[in-house]
């Protein structure tokens, strides 16, 4: 999170230096803007962080588990792609939720499926972020776009597996 | 404006009612079935996240906004734009790669340069990276949690999966437009 703050504070540092050169940029409606934009944000944020924390705690892991073993094999990765954006949360939540079910048994290519279809296709993201900022329609395409990559990475895991 | 208009038409869209509906039930099932303590757990480490990342996003917003307003369309559409091939191609992977800050970050840095002029291959490239090989994440959460061996493995077959994206978005795009 550290290294988040530094990093955007140094680019806003950089961008108010040059805007400050061009008379034309005003400080106070930019300002003003972000802040038009942002207000939105704090609601429906926090509200989903809530929802996301609430839903991990829900979250069957032991059967989630038993489906997705080393043994599941093609039907494990198609299942944990699609479960992987049910997966409810941001990382603070995820991975400890991964982690657990790496540790009880879930399979390699199964659990890559999952954690990649997690950081694709997550609802969660796509609700409280993605829609509201960029629209049905770049959704809905980026969707069909990203709906085959975490079963490409499955079975790329699994193949590379079995040749190493 | 009242108030109750204002709040209606700005601040509670669909996304957010979605989620406070959410809360509320999940937070009630919880409760029901683990008790107070695992309720309150639950929701102060929500707010604790809360309170470290609205400030971020805020941050974010006002770059996206300087963004939008300092850089010229033509440099963004020389740069990002439908005809900036594998130049764009590789300054998206690049920088989805190294934006640091979750999608509290990412996202408003999209609409910055999509508002600007950029493609919506370079989008979905740059997204596609930030979300399977972001370094910040893997470096902050995934290498602590799940190990050396199984992060090689995941970024390794993941390396391949922007440009795939950006290729079947490309795909897409020129159909539609044909």
């Amino acid at each position: 999170m550290l290294s988040a703050y530094i990093t955007l504070i140094v680019i806003l540092v950089f961008l108010v230096l040059v805007a400050q050169r061009k008379p034309e940029v005003s400080h106070k409606e930019i300002l003003s803007q972000a802040v038009d934009n942002t207000l939105p944000l704090l609601i429906r944020i926090p509200a989903a962080i809530l929802a996301g924390s609430f839903l991990a705690e829900l979250i069957p892991k032991d059967y989630i588990v038993a489906l997705l073993g080393d043994a599941s094999g093609v039907t494990g990765i198609i299942l944990a792609s699609l479960l992987g954006g049910a997966l409810p949360g941001g990382p603070m939540i995820a991975f400890p939720l991964l982690l657990a079910m790496f540790k009880a048994g879930m399979g390699t290519p199964q659990l890559i499926a999952l954690l990649t279809g997690w950081l694709l296709l997550a609802f969660h993201r796509i609700f409280a972020y993605e829609l509201p900022m960029l629209g049905t329609e770049f959704v809905r395409l980026r969707l069909i776009v990203c709906l085959p990559l975490p079963l490409i990475a499955g079975f790329s895991a699994q193949a590379l597996g079995q040749w190493l | 404006m009242s108030v109750i208009t204002y709040l209606k038409r700005e601040l509670l869209d669909r996304s957010t009612l979605l989620f406070i509906a959410l809360a509320l039930a999940a937070g009630t099932a919880l409760w029901f079935q683990k008790g107070d303590e695992a309720f309150v757990i639950a929701a102060s480490s929500s707010g604790m996240l809360v309170l470290l990342i609205a400030p971020i996003i805020l941050i974010a917003m006002i770059i996206s906004c300087y963004v939008r307003e300092l850089i010229p369309t033509a440099v963004i559409q020389r740069w990002l734009g439908s005809e900036s091939g594998l130049r764009g191609l590789a300054v998206a992977v690049l920088g989805g790669a190294v934006t640091p800050g979750g999608p509290f970050a990412a996202f408003p840095l999209v609409v910055g340069f999509y508002r600007s002029g950029a493609s919506f291959e370079i989008c979905v490239a740059y997204l596609t990276s930030w979300a399977v090989l972001g370094l910040n994440r893997v470096l902050i959460w995934e290498l602590p949690f799940l190990g050396f061996d199984f992060v090689l493995l995941r970024l390794l077959i993941s390396l391949p999966l922007p440009v795939i994206a950006w290729m079947l978005a490309k795909l897409l795009t020129r159909r539609r437009n044909a």
